[in-house]
């Protein structure tokens, strides 16, 4: 009895090995690409801080937001492919009994841009027009994440008898990208950066 | 009918809409793969609604797939051609499809490759290179510039930056001029060629922190600004003549010559839009052959599909055929198929569905007339049972393909019950059938199937007279394909015709016989009266002469009253007695005789019987006296008679045996022994069996004769206890001689 499993056992085990070899061909030519990426930059987006401060009746925020690109995008953006980041903010009321009421929302783009000539970033500011240039790109994303007194919402328009919640978030559009660019984000996750929901209750 | 065509248009018009969705993805995929905005957002929701189709594609083709297989495995008709059909369908789609995918892949490729050349590349970074030259040239000047402007404050020495800033900027080609405070940034002057709308250039942190690396600190840089235009900033330390603890810094805005901007700015969007290409290579090829796949799938998966869909459209006819043929095989002619189209198989549906009609038309007629048939059939042989002739059908091996009831008597054999077997097998142990037999075959052997004759057939119990005629049934060739036999038992007829004839013999004979007698009797008395006492010369001679006639006369006319006895058919008194009564009160007066006889009597209980008294009484003297004659020279006189009761198949039945020692009869006239004049005894008028047997006859019953085997011979009579018809007793007296012929 014990004969004839040991033989089974060898027989599975030929069989393994035999398959093996197909399998680990297939799973490298698979994880190839994966593999290599994985030494690169994955990048992230993190909202450090934010707060949001009542001046003569209009809410302003402030935030710190850390951007750090992903070796994708910054391979893109130095080949002159401008990159869109939206900084969305949100004031919700939540309720227990059903999903939160979105009261009002805003949304603040930027686009990033590299100039070849100049050998210099551009940041362009597409709500208010206003475009500033870097030397470095760490730079740059230093500027694109300071938000200072960005002006929100009318105190009037909330309801002061509610309690209610600020979230924002950081992302890199890629809806924004050029054709095939934006094909590919499609199939690859790694090409869409965003940040968390960073939430607080307004008035903290 | 109609929901059959609405049908067929909702497919067409959904196989329709499919392709036109399918036509717009594919359009839509090439309009991606050019970088349109229009149909961007669409995106994600079109991916989705090909992946969905892809999926329910699958779905569709491994339902019809596992559907297939398992009609192939149960060998269901037409599931191998509909096999055959499909893949021969997939095979003519699926490999031009891979050819064409192959090439287009490789086509994609090339063509995009062939796009960049390194040549290119370094012509445009060349362009580039060249632009910045221009540009550093201008930006030393303007620097230069700058630094002669921060040198001409400093010598200056006044305080009143704002006039001499204007001053300064008017003598330069500067745009703008500003004077910060390094410390708190604030500004302290600024001269601005269009002061109303731009707002003084802002130093940044950079260049605060490039000025702060020395004394004789500069910042000089090109800035893209809004529109594509270019513009130069320069930066000095103004050192001398301030008291301040850090030098303020002096920032200048020279603009770009227009054309030299134009210029650089066309090398610098040709060179930014061929790096950009050059980086989305491989994302373009990437998107093309992802793109060029789905479409590829959809179309092999829809072609896949396609092909089960049309097979199944041929196969279903056919199948239905299948169908239709079998039942048709079955016996089932109502079966009418659905035409499918006006096409060769709607025709083919079309001739079936014509041909199952007439079959069953065909069909109906056949049953009706078959019903005819077996109507006529059944008349037939309700006539032949009931006819009294017998009818014998045969094969032309003499095997019994048909016999009637009347057949089956006249000829003593149950030969219904012997259907299909050899009649000359039935007859080695049936005497009757064997002679029937000899006289048929004798003619059949001869080649004589149409024949007819009279048979005689000989039993224990008779003769048995058979009109026979043969006829041969219409067979393949000159082949006689059977025989009908039809016989007639003509044995009573004939006797009733012999009785008829004698009868009438007899009549005549008393007419005309017996008046003579009388004047020749009373003539001779006449003569012996007077001439006997007269008459001297020889009256013994006329005494002898004239008592001969006298007693010879007499005995003629006892013969002739005898004889006319015979032919006389008074009415019969019927009434009802005790047969016994009758016989024992004969046989008394035979008991006291002379002779030493030995007289038996045997005789059982018995019912009643109807019948005229008188005439059964001269039956037995009949017999008695018959048999008394037969036995007058042997030594041992014994007779015995008895009398049973029978009862066959519900008829009544009495039947008496008169038995003696005497010689019996001779083998030749055994058959004839109660025919008139037929005897072997010296005495008797030759009419006692014969006017028994009309006796009996005219009771309805029958009488045999035969020869005892112990010797002597032996005489029954059966006859019916009530009145019974005579034809019941002649069939019941067949049966009886067949019984014992079995036995």
């Amino acid at each position: 009895m014990a004969g004839v499993e040991s033989k089974k056992v060898s027989c599975v085990g030929f069989r393994f090995n035999h398959r093996s070899r197909w399998l680990a061909g297939l799973v490298a030519f698979v994880l190839a690409p994966h593999a290599l990426r994985a030494q690169e930059d994955p990048g992230s987006f993190d909202i450090r801080s934010a707060s949001v401060v009542l001046d003569s009746g209009v809410y302003y925020l402030d935030a710190w937001v850390e951007y750090r690109l992903s070796t994708d995008a910054r391979e893109a953006l130095d080949a002159g492919v401008a990159l869109t980041i939206h900084l969305d903010v949100e004031f919700v009321n939540p309720r227990w009994y059903w999903i939160d009421e979105n009261t009002g929302d805003l949304r603040q783009s930027y686009q990033l841009q590299y100039h070849a000539l100049s050998e210099r970033y551009i940041v362009l500011n597409l709500n208010s027009g206003e475009q500033n240039t870097f030397a470095t790109l760490f730079s740059a994303l230093n500027d694109l994440g300071r938000i200072v007194n960005l002006p929100l919402i009318d105190a009037a328009l909330l309801d002061p008898t509610q309690a209610y919640d600020v979230r924002i978030r950081a992302v890199l559009s890629t809806e924004d990208f050029p054709g095939p660019l934006r094909f590919l984000a499609f199939w690859r996750r790694d090409w869409s950066l965003r940040s968390d929901w960073y939430r607080w209750q307004l008035g903290d | 009918m109609a929901t059959g065509r609405l049908k067929r248009v909702v497919n067409v018009l959904t196989v329709i809409a499919c392709v036109l969705v399918w036509l717009a993805a594919l359009i839509w995929f090439a309009q991606v793969a050019q970088n349109s905005e229009a149909l961007s957002r669409l995106q994600n929701g079109i991916l989705l609604v090909s992946f969905v189709g892809i999926a329910v594609l699958l779905l569709l083709i491994v339902g019809n797939l596992m559907h297939l297989i398992r009609d192939y495995r149960h060998h269901v008709p037409g599931a191998r051609l509909k096999a055959r059909m499909v893949t021969l369908l997939v095979v003519l789609t699926v490999v031009p499809l891979l050819v064409v995918y192959t090439f287009s892949l490789q086509f994609i490729n090339r063509g995009i490759d062939s796009w960049f050349s390194v040549e290119v590349e370094e012509g445009l970074e060349t362009a580039l290179e060249l632009s910045r030259s221009a540009l550093d040239v201008q930006m030393r000047e303007n620097l230069a510039e700058v630094r002669r402007m921060a040198q001409q404050i400093a010598r200056s020495g006044r305080t009143d930056f704002v006039t001499e800033l204007g001053e300064l900027r008017r003598a330069s080609s500067a745009v703008e001029l500003t004077i910060f405070a390094a410390a708190n940034d604030q500004i302290l002057a600024t001269s601005a060629e269009n002061p109303s709308t731009a707002v003084p250039q802002y130093p940044g942190d950079e260049l605060m922190f490039q000025l702060r690396q020395g004394e004789g600190g500069s910042y000089v840089s090109l800035e893209p600004i809004t529109g594509g235009a270019l513009e130069i900033i320069a930066a000095v330390n103004l050192i001398a003549g301030t008291p301040r603890s850090e030098p303020d810094v002096l920032l200048a805005t020279f603009p770009v010559e227009q054309q030299l901007s134009e210029l650089v700015g066309r090398a610098e969007a040709s060179y930014d839009q061929y790096a950009e290409l050059s980086f989305l290579r491989t994302p373009l090829k990437t998107s093309l052959t992802a793109t060029l796949s789905i479409v590829l799938l959809t179309g092999l998966l829809a072609a896949v599909y396609g092909a089960f869909f049309s097979a199944r459209r041929l196969v279903v006819p056919i199948q239905q055929l299948m169908a239709g043929t079998r039942a048709v095989a079955r016996g089932d002619f109502d079966t009418r198929l659905p035409i499918p189209a006006r096409d060769e198989i709607g025709f083919l549906v079309n001739s079936f569905n014509d041909m199952t009609k007439r079959l069953a038309a065909a069909h109906e007629e056949a049953r009706s007339s078959q019903q005819q048939v077996e109507s006529e059939r059944g008349k037939l042989e309700t006539i032949l049972a009931r006819l009294s002739t017998g009818v014998v059908s045969l094969e032309a091996d003499m095997r019994i393909r048909t016999a009637n009831q009347a057949a089956d008597a006249i000829l003593g054999v149950d030969l219904e019950t012997h259907l299909g077997e050899s009649l000359i097998d039935l007859a080695q142990t049936r005497p009757l059938l064997s002679q029937f037999l000899t006289v048929t075959r004798s003619h059949l052997e001869r080649g004589d199937s149409d024949w007819r004759e009279q048979i005689v057939l000989r039993s224990e119990v008779g003769r048995r007279i058979l009109m026979c005629a043969c006829a041969a049934l219409p067979g393949e060739r000159d082949d006689p394909g059977g025989y009908v036999i039809v016989f007639d038992d003509i044995t009573a007829l004939l006797q009733a015709q012999r009785d008829a004839a004698w009868g009438e013999v007899a009549r005549r004979l008393a007419h005309e016989i017996k008046n003579p007698l009388t004047p020749i009797q009373l003539s001779a008395e006449r003569l012996r009266r007077r001439y006997l006492a007269s008459h001297t010369t020889d009256p013994e001679l006329l005494d002898r002469a004239t008592h001969t006639i006298i007693q010879q006369v007499e005995a003629m006319k006892e013969m002739v009253n005898a004889f006319s006895e015979y032919a006389r058919t008074p009415d019969m008194e019927v009434t009802r007695f005790d047969l016994n009564d009758v016989i024992t009160e004969v046989a008394e007066l035979y008991r006291h005789r002379e002779l030493p006889l030995t007289l038996e009597l045997n005789l059982e209980a018995l019912p009643p019987v109807e019948a005229d008294a008188g005439r059964m009484r001269q039956v037995f003297h009949n017999l008695i006296r018959n048999a008394l004659e037969a036995m007058e020279h042997t030594d041992q006189e014994w007779l015995r008679i008895s009398s049973r009761y029978v009862r066959d198949e519900g008829l009544e039945l009495v039947e008496i045996k008169v038995e003696d020692s005497g010689p019996g009869f001779l083998e030749e006239i055994v058959e004839q022994a109660f025919d008139p004049y037929v005897t072997s005894k010296p005495k008797g008028t030759g009419l006692g069996l014969a006017i028994v047997k009309k006796l009996v006859e005219e009771h309805g019953g029958r009488i045999t004769a035969r020869n005892r085997e112990q010797g002597g011979a032996e005489i029954s009579i059966l006859l019916p206890v009530t009145g019974e018809a005579e034809d019941a007793l002649l069939l019941s007296a067949r049966r009886h001689d067949r019984r014992r012929e079995r036995a």
